[in-house]
């Protein structure tokens, strides 16, 4: 059991290896992956000089515009990332030419798509330290950090969206097209989650739907972890999120599974 | 009794949109380099990728050393190394290195092992000063050589070569079939599964060939036993010093006689005869001609060309023998 564990940790690390030598030859595009943080970071510090600071940013206290927005905008990259690397990762392998020589080795289908989250997350995490250095730079207010719900909250707000991910990568496995739903999904979650304004602007239909969204649960419990929040101010938010994943993890390793057994049963594994 | 055997196929079939496989049987000796030869779309590269696990069978059974190849495909991927020479399956952008630590390191080598047999294996294949250029800047004949060094990284009992001098030119075709047979079969031991559409590289190399048409096996046999209809037909050229309708009915009625064609030959008449691989059919087929008072001066075996054999056995003739 732990020999295999060992084995399975070899093979993560190698993947990692992979995708940031991969991503690290592309060198332009690498490098403007960081431009573009820092470019956002000003950005919205210059329009946060148009709003006024208002109760409406903060958990219950006065916050500015700056605070609220950049925390989320930071903290939205990691949904993007839970979002699509499953399915990027797949459909780069199919695209390279290089599925049925990785999934001819004795390792797992469901292992081959999970270790592409180890280089992914730890970009993410990356930028959204960047993200956050170049805030505090700016004036974002770090002194009421809450670390261990900030912790949690990163956990479940990781856990509970990497199923639609997965879901994801089912849909290239079995039909050989990007689900239209991820698109959907993050692009509701933009606008609905609350990332660039409060959810209590939205009809009040539409704040039904964003509580549906795992992203409005993450961003309120990372913003109000950062607001100084404790893990029992933020219990609601964070057993939404746990509820989510326990329901939807599962069901997402079903369902890639199925899809897995499906393509090999058609012949169109390493097809695309 | 699967002892022995490395991968072992029995009544396997497949439905697919494009290549059906019907009712496909073989197996494979340890040690062996068993071909397996067809036109495209034959269904060789179907075969190949549910031996390897990549493909799941609609029926059938297919084991590879006594192990399923359905319930334990991981068990199955740690005896086999399939090596894809297509141009596409590795990373262009990492050097020849990295891809083989990454490969090798799926296959479950690490550390100082994974090293050393990436050292074993690039020398094989003589790319050991190239190890460090990028995949992209390869020639074919060097992708297709570094296929195979990942083929063979883990060491594998079986290895599935799919078309591996597809693309290549002929001099770095012939080094690596000489690799293939010299090497690996000869020296190392390995079982060899070939899937190739190149006649004159399955007869150099294979001690037997399963022919595939059309998703069926038409023949298996040793290169030399292909010739004919089937598994062990013969020919023969026969001189003669005259003959007649009557004659030659007789001899078309002779038991294990499969063919006869007659040529004139000046003063001589040669008859071209298929025989069945029982040796009574020529002795038969002697006596019959003598009887009739008909002289013999020559009994010749005949070799066909490989591409003559090959023709015959995928063509749609070929259902009827």
């Amino acid at each position: 059991m732990l020999a295999k564990f060992q084995a399975d940790g070899r093979k993560v690390w190698a993947t990692f290896l992979r995708d940031a030598r991969l991503m690290m030859s592309y060198r332009l595009a690498f490098f403007l992956d960081w431009f573009a943080i820092v470019a956002s970071v000003v950005g919205l510090w210059f329009v946060s000089k148009l709003v006024p600071a208002s109760a409406a940013f903060g958990s219950g206290h006065v916050a500015t515009y700056f605070n609220y927005a950049v925390v989320n905008v930071a903290f939205v990259t990691l949904q993007g990332t839970a979002l699509m690397c499953f399915e990027n990762s797949i459909r780069n392998d199919q695209v390279y030419g290089t599925l049925e020589a990785v999934l001819a080795t004795p390792t797992s289908v469901s292992l081959v798509v999970l270790a592409a989250g180890a280089w992914a997350f730890t970009f993410a995490f990356i930028q959204v330290a960047l993200y956050l250095i170049v805030a505090a730079l700016l004036g974002l207010d770090l002194h009421h950090v809450n670390l261990a719900s900030l912790a949690i909250f990163l956990i479940l707000s990781i856990t509970a969206t990497v199923p639609i991910g997965i879901i994801g990568a089912a849909t290239i496995v079995r039909f050989k097209q990007t689900a239209p739903t991820q698109t959907i999904f993050g692009r509701a979650s933009t606008v609905l989650a609350g990332v660039l304004f409060p959810i209590s602007l939205l009809p009040l239909w539409l704040q039904a739907v964003s509580w549906l969204l795992p992203l409005t649960h993450a961003l309120t419990g990372i913003r109000g972890a950062f607001g100084g929040a404790s893990l029992r101010a933020l219990s609601a938010d964070a057993i939404w999120l746990s509820a989510a994943t326990i329901v939807l993890l599962p069901l997402s390793l079903y369902v890639f599974r199925a899809a897995v057994i499906s393509a090999k049963s058609d012949g169109t594994l390493g097809q695309y | 009794m699967t002892l022995g055997f490395i991968p072992w196929v029995r009544n396997v079939g497949r439905v697919e949109r494009q290549t059906a496989l019907e009712s496909v049987s073989f197996g494979v000796r340890r040690g062996e380099l068993f071909g397996i030869l067809g036109p495209n779309g034959a269904g060789k590269s179907t075969i190949l990728r549910i031996i390897a696990g990549l493909v799941v069978a609609d029926s059938g059974t297919v084991r590879v050393d006594g192990i399923d190849t359905r319930s334990a495909p991981l068990a199955v991927r740690r005896k086999v190394g399939l090596c894809c020479t297509d141009d596409r399956s590795f990373y262009y952008r990492l050097s020849a290195r990295r891809n083989l630590e990454y490969f090798g390191t799926l296959a479950g080598l690490y550390g100082a092992q994974l090293r050393e047999r990436i050292s074993e294996v690039v020398r094989l294949v003589d790319l050991s000063g190239d190890l460090d250029r990028r995949f992209d800047t390869f020639s074919s004949g060097m992708k297709q050589r570094l296929g195979i060094a990942r083929g063979l990284l883990g060491d594998p009992e079986l290895l599935i070569l799919d078309e591996p001098t597809r693309a290549v030119d002929p001099a770095h075709a012939a080094s690596i079939r000489a690799f293939v047979g010299n090497e690996l079969v000869a020296r190392q031991g390995k079982t060899v599964l070939l899937a190739t559409n190149t006649l004159e590289e399955a007869w150099e190399l294979c001690g037997r060939i399963a022919v595939l048409r059309r998703g069926r096996v038409v023949a298996i046999a040793p290169p030399s036993a292909l010739d004919g209809r089937g598994i062990g037909a013969v020919r023969y050229e026969i001189t003669i010093d005259r003959t007649d309708e009557q004659l030659l009915a007789r001899t078309r009625g002779v038991p294990g006689v499969l063919g006869l064609t007659v040529e004139s030959v000046g003063a001589r008449v040669l008859l071209n005869v298929v025989l069945d691989s029982d040796p009574r059919a020529l002795t038969e087929l002697l006596r019959v001609v003598s009887t009739n008072g008909v002289s013999v001066s020559a009994i010749r075996p005949q070799q066909r060309r490989p591409a003559e054999i090959f023709a015959d056995l995928v063509s749609e003739r070929s259902d009827a023998g």
